[in-house]
């Protein structure tokens, strides 16, 4: 998919000889847009969520939400936390699991198959000195803190206890090329640090208009930036 | 939870205890009720939303407990010597007392809680009656109270017409094979039921935490019925409810947490909140067992001449 959407923006682009961006510009922007994109689907997948409370949105076909979910749970993983001291454990990390979290959405103690619920810290001090809340093998907790989880009860303290589903970050795309004779890049996804985007197709038109703004803005051509946010203005109004 | 096959119900698998599952099957769990309401009462589309798993078992476990108080039924029995101290130590999950009662030849004895205060804490003072104080200002205490003393030594009387009744001893008239005493003051007319009882009384000295006798249970054993809260000290995995009342504790979660809840319509806080009544209605209509044929057996009696 990266090949088409850098062929489009190019296309757009050269249409009125607003200008040319370069392959290492092209991956910073695809990097952001993409993020933007990915952030998006919390909210969209809330504002459905919300639309369904309100008797506002069919089954079937016509269940978005059910198809949001979709697209988030292809970048979920489950994974072994690495455990540090104690009851203390890394949460999802380049170093440790090999990638960082955007959301952690459950946690595991994999002893007692029980999930461990989040609790503030506001609130963890409490519970653990609560008589009747407080957590135990079948209602474990845990608190964050930096980059550790502490887990609770505190008999929870060996490597292998732990485990997290959570989302991860998409890979940041790269579109890798060989230079030709006269220093035309050309595509080629055979290199070793090829990196396609990770979002659905039909997620392409979003980032062609998310990439053109960043293009824009770094041509200072101020059409092209408007041409992109009337798209985008368009493709969110018929989501609704 | 997930079934069990009939060898794991009757033997345990084999692994002691093996009687740990006999009767399992009437009760559901604190765990399962937890996770039942987590997916089936809790979610996006649901009432309760957005509450977190600690509030959900904080109120499941209210409800046992409140279930646990009266409408369960299931009482703890409890068997120990009283020694001379005539002191029974309330066990740790004690919560209220149902009936007291002395094994004695082969009989249980109902006992009756004394209407009067058998125990007392006492000051120390001087011969004005000015209390005492040490050098910290904390008053000082005698080490047992005079009525404390007296009830252990057997020399409290008592208002109940057993060995250490009031009456017991006094001098009085025989008259056609019945006895008639004076009293020193005023005078009293036929027989005071309440305290007409022969056996050893007994009163609660509850923040003691201990059952106070008097001195005739010295020596004898004392059985005690009583209601715990169904917390098993503690212990998640041991706490159930009975599955006449599964309905209820998920009402009774969901009514807690709506009336606690800000911006929720009034008319959906009493829907909870009938909903619930009704369902502990039927669970305790349910619970008491009432059959046809145990009710012709007791019709059976209504032309049963009384003397």
């Amino acid at each position: 998919m990266i090949n088409s959407v850098r062929n489009t923006v190019l296309a757009i682009l050269n249409k009125n000889n607003y200008g040319y961006i370069s392959p290492s510009d092209f991956n910073l922007f695809a990097k952001q847009a993409q993020m933007d994109i990915f952030e998006d689907y919390f909210t969209t997948y809330n504002y459905y969520v919300n639309k369904e409370n309100a008797r506002q949105s069919g089954t079937g076909y016509a269940d978005i939400k059910k198809g949001m979910e979709e697209v988030i749970d292809y970048f979920s993983l489950e994974k072994d936390l690495t455990h540090d001291a104690a009851n203390k454990f890394f949460l999802p990390s380049p170093t440790t699991t090999g990638e960082d979290y955007y959301f952690i959405n459950k946690v595991i103690v994999v002893t007692s198959k029980a999930e461990a619920e989040n609790v503030s810290n506001k609130n963890i001090t409490m519970l653990t000195n609560s008589l009747l809340t407080s957590p135990t093998d079948l209602f474990p907790a845990y608190s964050q803190e930096g980059n550790f989880i502490y887990l609770y009860p505190n008999t929870i303290n060996t490597q292998g206890d732990v485990r997290a589903q959570y989302i991860r970050y998409p890979k940041d795309p790269k579109w890798t090329y060989v230079s030709l004779s006269g220093g035309e890049p050309s595509f080629d996804q055979s290199q070793p640090d090829f990196q396609d985007f990770e979002l659905p197709l039909d997620d392409e038109n979003n980032l062609v208009n998310k990439i053109l703004q960043y293009a824009g803005m770094s041509i200072r051509e101020i059409q092209t930036v408007q041409f992109a946010q009337a798209e985008e203005q368009i493709d969110s109004n018929e989501l609704k | 939870m997930a079934y069990i096959s009939a060898y794991q119900y009757y033997e345990n698998g084999g692994v002691a205890p093996t009687d740990s599952n006999w009767g399992s099957y009437q009760y559901v769990s604190l765990f399962d009720i937890v996770n039942n309401f987590m997916l089936m009462y809790q979610g996006n589309h649901s009432l309760v939303n957005n509450e977190p798993r600690y509030k959900i078992l904080f109120h499941a476990k209210r409800g046992i407990q409140e279930l646990n108080y009266d409408a369960f039924k299931e009482v703890k029995i409890l068997e120990l010597d009283v020694c001379d101290n005539l002191r029974f130590i309330l066990p740790p999950d004690y919560v209220n007392w149902v009936r007291i009662s002395m094994y004695k030849n082969g009989t249980l004895y109902p006992l009756s809680e004394n209407i009067q205060t058998n125990w007392s804490d006492a000051y120390l003072q001087d011969n004005d009656c000015n209390i005492l104080f040490d050098e910290d200002g904390n008053v000082l205490k005698p080490e047992e109270s005079k009525l404390d003393l007296d009830r252990v030594t057997g020399q409290k009387k008592s208002i109940y017409l057993n060995q250490n009744s009031q009456f017991d001893g006094m001098e009085g008239y025989c008259y056609d094979g019945c006895w008639y005493f004076d009293y020193t003051l005023g005078s009293r007319f036929g027989l005071n039921t309440e305290t007409a009882n022969i056996n050893p009384t007994f009163s609660i000295d509850r923040k003691g935490g201990v059952i106070n006798f008097s001195s005739g249970m010295a020596g004898e054993l004392c059985v005690l019925e009583y209601v715990s809260d169904g917390m098993e000290s503690g212990d998640n995995s041991k706490i159930t409810v009975n599955k006449l009342f599964e309905d209820y504790i998920y009402a009774y979660i969901e009514y807690a947490i709506l009336n606690s809840k800000l911006g929720v319509q009034e008319y959906v806080v009493n829907r909870a909140r009938r909903r619930k009544t009704a369902l502990l209605r039927n669970a305790k209509i349910r619970l008491s067992n009432i059959h046809p044929s145990r009710l012709l057996m007791n019709l059976r009696g209504q032309n049963k001449w009384l003397k």
